[in-house]
């Protein structure tokens, strides 16, 4: 008797997952998937949403996704698509035209134009960049509040090389060579510091390290929410050493086709920097998952149903 | 053979050789972080061991509350300990010295326990008191084995505190967490290259080390017979 019950439950509960199973599937628009694409990110949360804003507006389109998300800086994340492990990525205009000119110094605050120039070094190893968006999220370099009183700093240029030399600098490993970094701090406002450490890029060892006091200026994105939170100010980039760091999806031609070209298109048309600074703040600092916080950016700009 | 040139001209560059990121800096580095995490390892294992293997008591609860150190992962201990103590050299030193202990507790706690009955009991008969004969008796017999995990433990600590660099510390792991970022790929087999050599200068000094620390009647004792026949013969 008991085992008669037990058995009929189990065929109910087996029947209601069938049930359900079948609503999800007819629910998904388009159950035959239309080709599969790899989005890959940084390894930063901000590139972890827009990877995710992408992939899911892509899959809500039909295609199934991967994700390779955190995948490591700038060289790996490159490296990747040059090789065909990924199909696309997150990238922000001036940043990358500068990795692939091997910093010519070729990028402007123009991001139409920027854009356009790297065009013309991702054309040769079959990738392409499309639209950028409005969305900027240049990388900014921030003292603590009581260094930025003491040497009466606003802006970058009001650091001089006797300053300088007084202060840590700290900042991720690729750093030293990369254009938007030490590189053309030393270029641009003539800066040496006293000593440079290797932390993240804006991660939990920059924040620690300005916390306990082992670095007095360090490189921070400037969609980061809580910098006043922190006691940080983000020092004005007079001279414009940074350019159009505007989001814009990298992805090899082959991938490109005009359906997920204007799938993407649409997304970077309403991608503000506001809506970036509200969801790095949301996953960054009040730990929520990057791809829920992407589902619901997604939802309010009419994307999910 | 391309790659083998650049990595030479890496390390034939003066550049590399001075400065806060030379080698010579981040040599200092390397070492002190490891010496410093296996002489506090030493500290913390081998009283415990000796006492244990003397008394021959508590030596699997300990050898087993010890290899918990070795199960777990030092990257694990290395991230947990950075989100509790911050950033410095003291998480950093804190997670080698868990991976320093069990090896030289295990074999201080088998060096002792492995003494021969007959020799503590004649020790004891010439009235020895328990303290002289664990320093004078019993540890010089047990010298090769407790040096054998302080050899062990150092190698160890040596090839791990490249992590070190993860959380912003020093040392030869930086050339490959740096070459890695910036993808100079000489640098970062430089750094690799560097943190083998280093492994295998420890463990041949500390070898170094044994030989002149085993009392010179041990050696004997271990050494070669040279010609056991002929006594066997006249037997």
């Amino acid at each position: 008797m008991i085992r008669n019950f037990t058995s009929r439950w189990f065929v109910a509960i087996l029947a209601a997952f069938v049930v359900v199973a079948t609503a999800c599937g007819g629910s998904t628009p388009g159950t035959t998937s239309k080709g599969t694409l790899t989005v890959a990110g940084f390894n930063f949360p901000e590139s972890s949403i827009l990877a995710n804003i992408y992939g899911q507006a892509l899959a809500h389109d039909g295609y199934t996704i991967n994700y390779k998300l955190l995948l490591g800086p700038r060289p790996i994340v490159a490296a990747a698509i040059k090789a065909g492990s990924i199909d696309m990525y997150p990238g922000y205009a001036a940043s990358e035209l500068e990795y692939y000119n091997n910093s010519a110094g070729e990028a402007t605050s123009d991001p139409t134009a920027t854009t356009a120039k790297l065009n013309t070094h991702l054309q040769p190893l079959g990738l392409v960049a499309l639209t950028p968006a409005a969305a900027v999220d240049a990388n900014a370099f921030a003292v603590p509040q009581a260094i930025a009183t003491q040497y009466n700093l606003t802006k970058l240029s009001d650091i001089t090389p006797a300053i300088a030399s007084r202060l840590v600098f700290g900042a991720g490993p690729e750093c030293p060579t990369y254009k938007f970094c030490l590189p053309g701090l030393a270029a641009v406002y003539g800066l040496h510091f006293k000593a440079v450490k290797t932390l993240d890029t804006d991660g939990p060892l920059t924040r620690a390290a300005f916390k306990n006091g082992s670095i007095q200026i360090g490189l921070v994105f400037t969609t980061d929410a809580d910098l006043k939170g922190l006691g940080l100010v983000v020092l004005d980039d007079d001279k414009h050493m940074t350019a159009a760091d505007n989001v814009v999806p990298i992805i090899r031609q082959a991938a490109a086709t005009p359906e997920v070209t204007s799938v993407l298109n649409s997304i970077d048309g309403k991608l503000t920097t506001a809506d970036l600074i509200s969801m790095v703040d949301q996953v960054a600092n009040q730990h929520l998952d990057a791809a829920a916080v992407a589902t619901t950016w997604l939802q309010q700009h009419n994307y999910s149903s | 053979m391309a790659f083998i040139g650049s990595v030479w001209r890496w390390f034939s560059d003066p550049a590399h050789w001075s400065g806060a990121d030379g080698i010579p800096q981040r040599l200092v580095e390397h070492v002190q972080l490891s010496a410093e995490s296996v002489a506090i390892g030493a500290l913390i294992a081998l009283p415990i061991g000796v006492v244990l293997g003397h008394f021959g008591r508590f030596g699997n609860l300990a050898i087993n509350i010890s290899n918990v150190g070795r199960a777990l992962p030092s990257f694990g201990i290395l991230v947990l300990a950075f989100q509790v103590f911050g950033l410095g050299d003291f998480p950093i030193v804190f997670s080698l010295t868990a991976l320093a202990i069990p090896p030289m507790l295990t074999n201080s706690y088998v060096a002792l326990r492995e003494v021969d009955p007959d020799v503590k009991d004649a020790a004891r008969g010439m009235g020895y008191r328990q303290l002289t004969q664990v320093l004078r008796v019993e540890l010089p017999l047990a010298v090769p084995l407790v040096m054998a995990g302080v050899r062990t433990s150092a190698v160890q600590v040596v090839a791990t505190a490249t992590l070190a660099a993860l959380i912003s510390g020093g040392g030869f792991g930086r050339y490959i967490i740096d070459g890695l970022a910036q993808q100079d790929f000489t640098k970062l087999f430089a750094g690799a290259l560097l943190v083998a050599l280093l492994a295998m200068a420890t463990e041949l000094s500390l070898a170094g080390l044994e030989r002149l620390l085993v009392p010179r009647g041990i050696r004997l004792l271990r050494a070669p017979v040279l010609a056991p026949a002929t006594t066997t013969k006249a037997a």
